[in-house]
């Protein structure tokens, strides 16, 4: 079927045709792009083509792609959201964000009181007490929801966790040794919140599930899709996996379904595995691949997170005076992974949240590249939040891209200023201006579960660099303008994962991946960005209309 | 939904953490373990199965990330996620007398020994932190893993300098008398290969080897290491004991005993500084066992420390 889409605008992010009111679809790809002028010549020269007018009034843009997210997301919403902002679920319903313990706990109780079975263990996720004034959340909180089934609260972070006295009954931490990662009150009884993975962990032996499995079953896909094209997402990145064996398959079987709304690349886990062993797994999956499932990327995670204490700074390290953070992977480790990936021509993408960690990344990389010149390589340094502009020269002159965390500026930049970076350093903090100004190819990211998947949201973040509480982050240099960052979510991205030939723009030739968008962002401008209401989504020229909104 | 057996109603893992830089000797460490286990059920969580090297007829057999071996040894790669492996092998049944875990060349150790301090099931035997003697210098003064370098020393109960061979005699002494001025009440040892008596890395098994007289491995006296042995008073209370063993430290690497005071029968376990008491509900044998450094006094002293009512 061939049909010319009719919309009240079109940004193609194309720059021999930025704007455009009609596009032609025949066989999931883009067969032409103009105005009602052209119409006429596409009948002619292509034979009938359907006018279609159900967008008539909507703007469509070429599909966002989001570069980091995780499928964990698709996970998640299997349990209940309770942290503080407001996050729409895939169903299009909007989970109202709970402002103090009380709301979260009296929400979880409501749960509790209509679900089918309450002997089940109950999970909520995306707590997030940094906005808590006073007092933490504790066990007995936890028990007024059930004391007769596991209770456990996940932090945003994923790293925190609060349990129930059944959990912690279970667990036994009475009579443990006093460990740092156990909270204790001030008479030294454990409160119920673990640091560190160890409350995950016991809730996972409390319950004997896996709360948080890698493998990726067909209805965490569908959800994670759906959460997609709720934002007007159409390539999803899952960052990272370790594919186990056998996954590959399962996921194709979901993801080539015309119904399943999204493009997902999967980024292999890089160390999953031995280097040896690993690169081959990583080649024995690319005959795996397909339209819509791609095993293109290797991702490493070379440290931890700022706001944890636990990416890699240079001196003056924490503005706090935490001692420096820690390295996920070690630097020779890292080298002689990227080096053998490099050789075997796989693009990686590294998580460098510290400006020490992004170093150390940028002297693998090159060594790398000494050892196996590879001219369009596309690594990509993946958070780089710290990163100075002496960094992204030194990006520009490796080939090295770079994928930004901008939605830490909302989220986390009140914190970066006060606690962990201070003003100057928080300033310049997911630097997308410096970035392009330097000439580094960038894309912006969620990082979701960690922050909400909306690409529309990101590029406002980029734009703006407000923190939650109103205070721009830095001055001009560090902010980009609106139109590059409606790249950054489109080409951008498309270019950090290699698809910049298949989608990011709509022009001939390209995928029918679009998403349609209630207003015209160039229209509404900055401010309003991330308030643009998403109709739905087209992939491969499939229509996928979005729960909760009328097209 | 299948719910687990009570957690905590079976008996206690003891565990060993092994940590230390890459290319400091942990895996040559891990593979004398695990083909020397003197009969121990060890599940070994390891970074690259592949590197240990094991002597391919002692592997009984492989099924995705875990081997097998021949000697009731189980081997399990860690992949990239300590926490999901950990809950894997603890919901097993039966459970393994000894878990090591191979700590990543950056990990904190602390970080892992968490996991015992919530788990009951799981008891922290201790962090072996191996220090590898040719390359202590460049790793102290490593511009981005010094940190990393001096939290894994401070986090070890025991320090075994590895590559002993490759220095100067004077420069393995300036060693172990600066890391000895640092952590005074550390023990360390010297290995070299990999090869150390399993008693000193994993503690002493209780049946074996305190509940009846020793022999103790006459590999002990091979590493020129000394051990020691005997019955103790029954009016030695455990806390008494514990002030004794210390005033021996750093000279002491390993004690165990199956004793018994006026609180009732009890298990020692004494490792690199750290002593934990097992209460036990069998008739003790009331025999003690001490593996040290060639630094420990002589057995007469020994006798008179531990054995007062009969000195």
């Amino acid at each position: 079927m061939s049909t010319i889409y009719q919309a009240k605008s079109i940004r193609t992010m194309d720059p021999h045709q930025p704007h455009a009111t009609h596009l032609a679809v025949k066989d999931g790809h883009i067969l032409a792009v103009g105005t009602g002028a052209d119409v006429a010549d596409w009948q002619s020269a292509w034979g009938p083509l359907e006018l279609n007018t159900d967008f008539a009034e909507r703007t469509l843009l070429p599909g966002f792609i989001e570069g980091h997210a995780h499928m964990m997301e698709g996970l998640l919403w299997d349990y209940h959201y309770v942290g503080y902002y407001d996050r729409e679920g895939p169903d299009g319903t909007i989970w109202p964000g709970l402002k103090s313990i009380d709301d979260v706990v009296a929400h979880l109780k409501q749960i509790q009181e209509t679900r089918d079975d309450p002997s089940e263990p109950l999970i909520a996720w995306g707590f997030d007490p940094i906005y808590f004034e006073g007092r933490r959340m504790t066990a007995n909180d936890l028990d007024s929801i059930s004391a007769a089934c596991p209770v456990a609260v996940l932090h945003a972070s994923l790293h925190i966790l609060n349990a129930n006295n059944f959990i912690m009954d279970a667990a036994d931490v009475k009579n443990a040794d006093n460990s740092e990662f156990i909270r204790r009150d001030t008479r030294g009884k454990p409160t119920g919140e673990f640091l560190g993975q160890l409350g995950m962990y016991m809730a996972m032996r409390t319950t004997n599930l896996d709360l948080l499995a890698a493998a990726s079953s067909p209805k965490t896909l569908q959800t994670f899709s759906q959460v997609a094209r709720q934002t007007g997402v159409t390539t999803c990145t899952d960052l990272a996996n370790p594919v186990p064996e056998g996954a590959e398959v399962a996921m194709r079987e979901t993801v080539e379904k015309d119904s399943f709304p999204m493009r997902l690349v999967v980024a292999y886990q890089g160390n999953s595995r031995p280097p040896e062993e690993s690169v081959a797994r990583m080649q024995a999956l690319q005959d795996k691949q397909s339209d819509k499932l791609r095993f293109s990327l290797v991702k490493f995670v070379a440290d931890g997170s700022i706001q944890g204490f636990s990416a890699r700074l240079k001196w003056p390290h924490y503005y706090n005076g935490a001692p420096n953070g820690l390295w996920y992977i070690e630097p020779d480790r890292l080298r002689e992974y990227l080096k053998a990936f490099t050789a075997a021509g796989f693009q990686c993408h590294v998580h460098t949240n510290g400006d020490e960690c992004t170093e150390v990344t940028l002297d693998a990389i090159e060594d790398a590249l000494r050892a196996h010149p590879w001219p369009d390589h596309r690594h990509t340094l993946q958070h780089c939040q710290m990163a100075s502009r002496a960094h992204f020269k030194r990006m520009k002159n490796l080939g090295v891209g770079v994928n930004l965390f901008s939605n830490h500026l909302y989220y986390w930049g009140d914190e970066h200023r006060a606690i962990t970076m201070g003003p100057e350093r928080a300033g310049r903090l997911d630097d997308a201006g410096g970035c392009l100004e330097e000439g580094v190819p960038l894309a912006i990211h969620s990082d979701a579960p960690v922050t909400a998947l909306a690409p529309l949201f990101t590029a406002w973040c980029a734009v703006n660099r407000l923190s939650s509480s109103g205070v721009t982050l830095g001055g001009e240099s560090e902010k980009i303008s609106l139109e590059q960052a409606l790249y950054a979510i489109t080409m951008g991205a498309a270019y950090s994962l290699r698809l910049d030939t298949e989608i990011g723009s709509l022009e001939v030739g390209k995928r029918a991946d679009i998403a349609i968008l209630a207003d015209d962002p160039i229209e509404v401008g900055a401010a309003g960005l991330k308030d643009i209401s998403v109709i739905g989504t087209m992939v491969d020229g499939h229509v996928h209309l979005n729960k909760g909104r009328d097209a | 939904m299948s719910q687990s057996p009570p957690i905590g109603s079976a008996p206690k893992v003891s565990l060993t953490i092994i940590a230390g830089f890459l290319g400091s000797g942990k895996t040559s460490l891990l593979n004398h373990l695990l083909t020397q286990s003197q009969g121990r059920k060890i599940t070994a969580l390891v970074n690259d199965f592949g590197a240990l090297n094991i002597d391919s007829e002692l592997i009984e057999a492989q099924h995705g990330n875990q081997v097998s071996l021949t000697n009731g040894c189980i081997c399990c790669s860690i992949g990239d996620d300590l926490m999901r492996s950990l809950a894997d092998i603890m919901r097993q049944d039966p459970l393994p007398d000894h878990l090591i875990i191979e700590a990543s060349g950056v990990a904190d150790p602390t970080r892992i020994a968490a996991y015992a301090a919530v788990d009951p099931q799981l008891r922290l035997d201790g962090i072996v932190t191996l220090v590898d003697a040719a390359a202590h210098a460049l790793h102290a003064q490593d511009p981005y893993l010094a940190d990393n370098y001096h939290k894994q020393i401070e986090a070890g109960h025991m320090l075994l300098l590895s590559k002993p061979d490759l220095v100067e005699a004077h420069q393995l002494e300036t060693l172990e008398a600066e890391l000895r001025a640092n952590y005074p009440t550390t023990p360390q040892a010297r290995v070299r290969n990999g090869h150390l008596p399993i008693e000193v890395v994993l503690g002493l098994q209780a049946k074996e080897q305190v509940q009846t007289a020793p022999p103790l491995t006459p590999q002990i006296e091979a590493h020129g290491l000394k051990s020691w042995s005997g019955h103790l008073p029954d009016n030695l209370s455990r806390n008494a004991l514990a002030d004794k063993i210390i005033s021996l430290a750093p000279h002491v690497l390993r004690a165990k005993g199956v004793l018994a005071d006026a609180q009732g029968a009890y298990a020692l376990h004494y490792a690199g500084g750290r002593i934990h008491f097992e209460n036990l509900d069998v008739t003790p044998s009331g025999h003690f066992v001490l593996i040290g450094k060639p630094e420990l006094p002589n057995a007469e002293t020994l006798s008179t420390l531990f054995q007062p009512a009969r000195a």
